[in-house]
């Protein structure tokens, strides 16, 4: 795993902690709305936090294309490599 | 398998709500009589649960130039502004509202939805930004998804928030909209407008007020919160709708900038659908005539709105806003509480809007009171003598 899959994965680790307390055991390949039941404003709300953590603005079309936390993360690890370039 | 079986989530919330009674959501209502009362399930409510904020649904002028409108122009336009569907009136409406600013630009759309939608998807696109408050209206989030636009929310009504993701942008900042609204529907709270504007400016970005909720009900003119504030000159769109103070239907856009007009050649949502009826039309450039030219009517929808606010918060209720305004929502525990809220209330005779997620803000539950410039004194004793008693009522059964 390499420093930016870790640092992602702490991110999205601690943002659950923080946005969705009764959610830190969740499946990484589920999917979040379909399987896991989250509404819309419960993912907006921890993208926001991840967004603190790794300091990236995540577009609205990156959270449509990214159905699990896998999926999610996979996405940022993009958006960290563009931000540092 | 069937197409139609990704609507089942849907179907089941819905089910949620079946009960024996009239409906929270889609209530029918069998008459409508005044702009404060309605008819449902055979009994007269007060109506609290709509968005009639300066009352003239029923003002005799806003009658009279409809009904004259529609005798003699007929029931509709049938087609588009780009097309057959520019009549005098829609041109002098637009001019209305342009002086109104006293601005060189306004477009009416055919619906509020539509003014969002047509405007977002053409004023930005491809290789453009538009930061968006998380808690924006569908309207907003469907034009900026119809932009193609990259689009990014801020944290609701957070003003650092916002800066850090215009320093992000670095110079794509001067191609980027932000857009908040002058009052949100569902919490009925709002945006800290010069604090917004002083980031925007900071970066060399650009603004869109959407006034929908706060148009009629602030300023001293009428025009909305930016007019309150004292920011017309530093805004760079403002849209609005005519369903709510205006008492009709339909949108406006309005501009300092005169290039603002070129949305008429690319806007999607204003060139491919019919242009409003000619009485809506007319309907509302009295409506405007009435909420431009006088404080009457503002006076004593904020006297209404102060007394609301007072007492709901006298009775320990928690609103969504500490700043009265037109809407007063009630943050309730849970759906449960919330939906027994809004049958107790409309068994005493007040109609309200019941509010759950995820259609709400945070997953509130709320209880969605709105004011009007019609409510009479009693009218308002009345919304609070029944919250009174709900609060008691509920107190006894928790005791109990």
């Amino acid at each position: 795993m390499d420093e930016a899959t870790q640092t992602v994965r702490a991110a999205i680790q601690q943002s659950l902690a923080a946005a969705l307390p009764d959610h830190q055991a969740l499946d990484w390949d589920v999917a979040l709305s379909a399987t896991a039941g989250l509404d819309s404003i419960q993912i907006m709300n921890l993208v926001m936090e991840i967004e603190d953590h790794l300091d990236v603005s995540v577009p609205v079309d990156v959270l449509a294309d990214a159905h699990t936390l896998n999926e999610l993360a996979a996405q940022l690890e993009k958006l960290v490599g563009d931000a540092a370039t | 398998m069937s197409l139609f079986d990704k609507f089942d989530p849907l179907v089941q919330s819905r089910r949620a709500l079946d009960f024996d009674g009239p409906a929270p959501v889609a209530t029918p209502f069998e008459d409508i009589a005044s702009p404060t009362r309605g008819t449902v399930a055979g009994q007269e409510v007060i109506l609290a649960g709509t968005n009639n904020y300066l009352g003239l649904t029923f003002h005799p002028e806003v009658i009279q130039r409809a009904t004259e409108a529609l005798e003699t122009l007929g029931s509709g336009t049938t087609g588009s502004r780009m097309a057959n569907g520019s009549y005098a009136d829609h041109g002098e409406l637009e001019c209305d509202l342009a002086q109104a600013f006293n601005w060189p630009s306004a477009m009416v759309f055919s619906t509020g939805y539509q003014a969002n939608v047509g405007v977002l998807s053409s004023i930005v696109g491809p290789g453009e930004t538009l930061l968006i408050d998380a808690d924006s209206h569908a309207s907003i989030y469907d034009g900026c998804r119809m932009s193609k636009a990259q689009t990014i929310t801020f944290r609701h009504n957070d003003v650092a928030n916002l800066d850090r993701k215009l320093a992000r942008l670095g110079d794509d900042a001067k191609r980027t909209l932000v857009v908040v609204e002058g009052l949100y529907s569902m919490l009925g709270d709002q945006p800290p407008l010069a604090d917004f504007v002083e980031v925007k400016n900071r970066h060399g970005a650009w603004l869109l007020v959407d006034e929908a909720h706060s148009f009629g009900v602030f300023g001293h003119h009428g025009l909305g919160l930016t007019e309150h504030f004292g920011l017309l000159d530093e805004v760079d769109f403002i849209v609005g709708t005519f369903s709510k103070s205006l008492a009709g239907i339909g949108g406006f856009c309005v501009s300092p900038h005169p290039e603002a007009e070129l949305m008429r050649l690319a806007s999607r949502p204003y060139i491919f659908t019919a242009s409003p009826s000619p009485a809506v039309i007319a309907g509302t450039r009295a409506a405007l005539k009435l909420l431009t030219s006088g404080q009457d009517l503002r006076r004593q929808l904020h006297k209404n709105m102060t007394r609301l606010y007072s007492a709901a918060s006298d009775l320990g209720y928690t609103l969504g806003s500490d700043q009265p305004g037109p809407v007063a929502a009630l943050i309730l525990p849970d759906k449960a509480t919330a939906l027994a809220h809004w049958q107790q209330l409309l068994a005493q005779g007040v109609y309200a809007n019941l509010m759950i997620p995820p259609a709400t803000p945070a997953g509130l539950c709320l209880l969605r009171l709105s004011l009007s410039a019609a409510h009479t004194d009693e009218d308002i004793d009345a919304i609070i003598h029944a919250l009174s008693a709900l609060k008691s009522e509920r107190t006894q059964a928790i005791s109990a």
